[in-house]
């Protein structure tokens, strides 16, 4: 269970304190697939920035015992100069897995991306990025994972390995999705979070909180 | 994923920036890796032919290739690069702050680590060099001459660290620094011991913390040598104050420099 007490977060600007979220409270379940809609600039990526504890609330807590991933946006956390390999190494290294081979040649079949795997990150183009930043991520075992517009670029293909990898990891772990492909939201949660007006609504029910959005 | 201490998570989290930081760094040059002692070495060869050709003999205790050699090993390595990629470890984190457990704290240690062994690796590398060409270059006192050097690699850190997060407020802190970079060579005795500065100037460059550390290195280094200006509790204390604060600064700041 993720839990938000009284979290407000906002950006000092030049213009006073900008503020994106205001005292939300909620409650994410751990069985839920939860999808987070929301206009551009309504604190999509704030809400995965403070999941992923890679930046904070202003004020209140986030309350989690769940391992979370980092958050996935395309190319988020990797080094252009270093291999594919050389960066599932590091990421591998961060999280205290010694024997990361296994890891590494996952990763490298589940991306498809052949001898590019063993090339600078920096030359990838955005789908191959995609691919990788998906693959890395399925390499590991967390117990949510943080999808960032990340799964809304690969070909068709992809998309339906992507999906088909999510649902095996279903079992023991739950995602949380932000993308503005309503269909994809309608497929892969069953639950969601709308955000506007600086606070978060947690709906039961992914059609409901799309309709809400759309008609906001 | 299973639950580590927060020991462990550093530990694995400065080990795998370690790796990078050895594998980026001089990734885009033709010879790789052995910059990482190549550039300092040729520095120090150079400094030696300019400085030890026109000086041979000329401070009476010690040959001059010896005495550039304590002097810019120590202030460059230890203190120059310490500070200057601590301060800039600002650029080496983005990226790498992308995942919880990375802090740039963790890169602060990271890069001050990796200049220490530097230290080590290209001042036996050098030192080696100095014993071919028929020159005594080992320390006299070695452990007090290693402690010295820890303290002026920790204050080097800290000051590097408290540029980097001052820095991340006002940029101008960074045109500082490498401005004053250059001068602070020329007032920290390093090319020239305090005993051949005229007794006048004394009062002027005793302020600066930096000319105690290079005079007691010096004294530490040569037997024979004995500074007659050097402050070990002024040095000393130069260093814990900015340790402390920049200690302080990173706990005040962290948080509010991540969402910049």
């Amino acid at each position: 269970m993720i839990r938000f007490d009284n979290v407000s977060k906002y950006y000092p600007t030049r213009f006073g304190p900008k503020y994106v979220f205001r005292d939300i409270n909620l409650v994410i379940p751990d069985d839920r697939d939860v999808a987070i809609v929301g206009a551009n600039g309504a604190g999509k990526s704030t809400l995965m920035r403070l999941l992923g504890g890679i930046d904070f609330p202003s004020s209140g807590k986030i309350k989690t015992d769940r391992f979370i991933s980092w958050p996935l946006a395309l190319s988020s956390g990797l080094q252009g100069s270093l291999t594919g390999r050389e960066n599932v190494r590091f990421i591998c290294r961060i999280h205290g897995m010694e024997a990361d081979r296994d890891t590494e040649e996952y990763v490298k079949e589940f991306s498809e991306l052949g001898d590019n795997f063993e090339l600078p990150v920096g030359g990838y183009s955005s789908g191959m990025k995609s691919k990788y930043s998906f693959a890395v991520s399925m390499g590991f075992d967390f117990d949510t994972y943080l999808m960032d517009e990340i799964m809304s670029v690969g070909d068709a293909g992809f998309r339906k390995k992507c999906e088909s990898a999510i649902s095996n990891k279903r079992e023991n772990a739950n995602i949380i999705l932000v993308s503005h492909n309503t269909d994809l939201l309608r497929r892969q949660c069953n639950a969601a979070i709308l955000l506007a007006y600086g606070r978060a609504d947690f709906y039961e029910s992914v059609d409901q909180a799309i309709f809400r959005y759309q008609n906001l | 994923m299973r639950a580590r201490s927060a020991f462990s998570i550093q530990r694995d989290v400065i080990f795998a920036i370690f790796i990078r930081e050895m594998v980026t760094r001089f990734s885009s040059y033709t010879l790789g890796n052995i910059w990482l002692v190549l550039e300092p070495l040729l520095m120090m060869t150079l400094f030696m032919l300019l400085f030890g050709a026109r000086g041979r003999g000329a401070y009476g205790f010690v040959e001059a290739p010896v005495f550039i050699f304590s002097a810019f090993l120590t202030f460059r390595l230890l203190w120059t690069y310490t500070m200057r990629q601590t301060a800039s470890a600002r650029n080496g984190a983005k990226g790498l702050l992308e995942y919880r457990q990375v802090r740039l704290f963790d890169v602060f240690m990271t890069r001050t680590i990796i200049e220490g062994c530097l230290f080590f690796v290209v001042g036996f590398i050098l030192a080696m060099g100095l014993v071919w060409l028929g020159y005594d270059p080992w320390p006299t006192d070695f452990l007090l001459t290693l402690w010295y050097c820890v303290i002026l690699w920790l204050f080097a850190a800290s000051f590097g660290m408290l540029a980097c997060l001052v820095g991340s407020f006002a940029r101008e802190i960074e045109k500082m620094v490498s401005m004053l970079t250059m001068p602070m060579m020329f007032i920290s005795a390093v090319f020239f011991p305090m005993s051949a500065v005229p007794k006048h100037f004394w009062p002027y460059l005793t302020w600066n913390p930096l000319m105690h550390g290079m005079e007691l290195i010096r004294e530490a280094w040569f037997g024979n040598y004995s500074s007659p200006v050097a402050d070990f509790d002024y040095f000393m204390g130069w260093m814990l104050v900015c340790f402390a604060f920049s200690l302080a600064t990173y706990r005040l700041t962290w948080r509010r420099i991540l969402s910049r």
